[in-house]
């Protein structure tokens, strides 16, 4: 590891008891970790190369989270790998997924939890002013709602519904 | 268990989205360009692929597919040739070459040497193919049941210590049809989450319902007996008409051993059948290398049903299920791989009686228990120095089985190909086969190994360990563990 006399911090990762290949990779240590630093290094990188105001940057970041986590967590669905379960997943999105379709487990409270943490932060940082605030808000609302528990399975209006 | 630096786990994850990010642009920017072209002429048939089921295969496996299923040119004993390779297309197609570099075999399952040509069986192999042929061409009930054939299930049984046994010609078929036959609707199967494929395909088969409890924690395996009994079968509630607990001998994935004494204690205290697959550990651990039985002094007859390959230690094909007459008359009847196909080539089972033979020392030598003494010998000298030099190795002692962690995607590719040009032949295993995290390098010591094979592997392990960067453990006597001072104990 290259350091000398300091060790470095263990974690220890016991096998999780998850046989869904797809999710199982969400219950070792060091993904909660990962997810905010990503957000982060993504503020510090908008903010680099635009040179905008921070608030902008916050909201920038939040948008881009929207679509990124809709997309791979409430819209693709099924495996991205071909897993010898016969297709036992190939109607469920990624959030109906993990913790095996428990609700309200520790990982989906911290997930919900992400997107309205950013919108505090994108909003308050641009003083609650109008355009942002509009599209920080779609943003919050969509991304909780389709994290609600209520929500399991539901496909408004037929949209993402199966082949 | 295995235990990383959270930097590495950090960084893991991170490498991991970085991947799928640009496998997800690669795509994008491809369904624009290629949109206007037709791709394919069959119209109106199903697509082969569901969604997004080959994203794996395409963008994250076909980068590094160099580093599997490398083709080699010769038998896989201590030491292999494997065909050069070379690509043009940044591993989308490869094309072999017609050289060959000889390089130490550390990947295959080569546990006592009879992989190559053995003086004992070989020249038996040879006249069993001259009389037998390759192929009985028919299936065990039918004409496809030789002397050889029975001569065998008799030598097995004994073996293992079981009243009788029933061969097969396939070892993952073994367990994906025998356990069908043991059990259906109305049963209850519990396996350990790291069970093999073919365990995993045979519980899916048989229609029972399947539970999975946390690997080798026998608490949670006392847990969820306890529910399930107490709950009875989904919706009905009514008692389950049997319970079967399934668990391997060696972990292939893992390296370590099942704890066999504590899991026959809870089976037998709620009523439940046990099965053991011996796959790995069969012929390569124990005194007399009867597998984890007599290793962890199990007596066999607590053990309901045993299964086994000859692909590893016997340096064969197939594989065989020992137990009770009842048992193995029963499914002589109802398991359709006895029924429906083709038995056992008549030359590989001649190499399994001969190598059965050589292990217990019937061929009048003690080859066996030297081989055995080898294996033990070798598996826990390499696993030791693994270990001072810092590499996280897995897996308990005794076992010839020793994954080293990589975690890092990067890693893979990197060991792998850093050790081919070094000529040791390493192989590494990423997802699916292992948690997406916990990808490793799994190296197979084998009785033919001699003590400078090894040297030299740990030499090279440990060059190319340094430029993957995979020495997470600091190294314990730095000094006294320099590959020059084992060259000198010589």
């Amino acid at each position: 590891m290259g350091r000398r006399g300091k060790q470095p911090y263990y974690v220890e990762a016991a096998p999780p008891v998850d046989v869904n290949k797809n999710t199982e990779w969400f219950m070792y240590p060091g993904v909660w970790t990962t997810y905010i630093l990503l957000l982060f290094f993504a503020w510090l990188l908008v903010l680099s190369v635009s040179g905008c105001s921070p608030g902008a940057a916050w909201t920038v970041v939040n948008l881009a989270h929207f679509a990124i986590t809709y997309h791979f967590f409430h819209w693709k669905k099924g495996t991205p790998f071909a897993a010898d379960d016969q297709g036992i997943y190939s109607r469920l999105t990624w959030w109906e997924q993990i913790d095996n379709g428990q609700q309200l487990t520790r990982n989906r409270k911290f997930l919900t939890v992400v997107p309205v943490v950013l919108y505090l932060i994108a909003s308050h940082l641009t003083d609650y002013k109008q355009p942002m605030f509009f599209l920080n808000t779609v943003a919050v609302f969509v991304l909780v709602v389709a994290k609600l528990p209520n929500m399991h399975k539901v496909r408004i209006f037929g949209i993402n519904a199966d082949i | 268990m295995v235990r990383l630096p959270y930097s590495t786990a950090l960084t893991t994850l991170f490498s991991y989205g970085l991947l799928f990010a640009f496998g997800h642009l690669r795509d994008f920017f491809r369904r624009i360009i290629d949109s206007r072209k037709p791709t394919t002429n069959l119209k109106d048939y199903a697509p082969i692929c569901l969604g997004h089921e080959d994203f794996y295969t395409r963008r994250l496996f076909n980068r590094v597919q160099d580093c599997c299923n490398r083709p080699i040119a010769s038998a896989p004993d201590a030491w292999i040739d494997v065909i050069e390779r070379y690509s043009n297309d940044g591993n989308k197609t490869i094309h072999r070459t017609s050289k060959t570099s000889r390089c130490l075999n550390l990947g295959s399952y080569n546990y006592l040497g009879f992989a190559a040509a053995d003086e004992y069986c070989t020249p038996r192999v040879i006249e069993s193919l001259k009389k037998y042929s390759a192929s009985t061409c028919s299936v065990r009930v039918d004409g496809g049941n030789t002397k050889l054939h029975i001569e065998l299930e008799e030598l097995v049984a004994r073996f293992v210590g079981k009243p009788a046994a029933i061969l097969l010609g396939m070892g993952y078929a073994t367990n994906s049809t025998i356990i069908p036959a043991l059990i259906g609707k109305g049963g209850l199967i519990i396996s350990d989450s790291l069970n093999h494929n073919s365990i995993v395909n045979g519980a899916r088969g048989s229609g029972a319902a399947v539970r999975v409890f946390q690997h080798n924690n026998i608490a949670h395996l006392e847990e969820v007996l306890r529910e399930q009994i107490a709950q009875g079968q989904p919706r009905t509630h009514r008692p389950w008409s049997k319970i079967i607990v399934i668990v391997e001998g060696i972990y292939s994935m893992e390296g370590e051993l099942c704890k066999l004494p504590e899991v026959i204690s809870v089976c037998k205290k709620y009523k439940a059948y046990t099965y053991l697959d011996e796959a790995h550990s069969i012929g390569a651990i124990g005194k007399s290398g009867r597998g984890v039985c007599d290793l962890l002094g199990v007596d066999p007859a607590d053990v309901d049903i045993m299964m086994g390959t000859f692909t590893k230690s016997f340096g064969s094909c197939g594989g065989y299920i020992a137990a009770s007459k009842e048992i193995i008359h029963h499914l002589k009847q109802t398991c359709p791989a006895h029924i429906y196909a083709t038995s056992m080539s008549p030359p590989a089972v001649q190499q399994v009686i001969s190598a059965i033979k050589v292990i217990l020392g019937e061929d009048g030598t003690n080859r066996g228990a030297k081989k055995l003494a080898q294996i033990r010998e070798n598996s826990n000298f390499f696993r030791s120095e693994l270990k001072k030099m810092g590499f996280e190795v897995l897996g308990d002692n005794n076992s010839p089985v020793m994954p080293i962690m990589l975690y890092n995607p990067a890693k893979i590719p990197s060991f792998s190909r850093e050790c081919l040009r070094l000529n040791v032949a390493a192989v590494v295993v990423a997802f699916p086969a292992t948690p997406l995290l916990l990808s490793r390098a799994r190296i197979c010591i084998s009785a033919s190994h001699s003590r400078e094979d090894l040297i030299k592997g740990l030499e090279v392990l440990s060059k190319a360990g340094d430029i993957s960067g995979i020495k997470y453990f600091p190294v314990e006597q730095e000094k006294t563990t320099s590959v020059e001072k084992l060259k000198k104990i010589q």
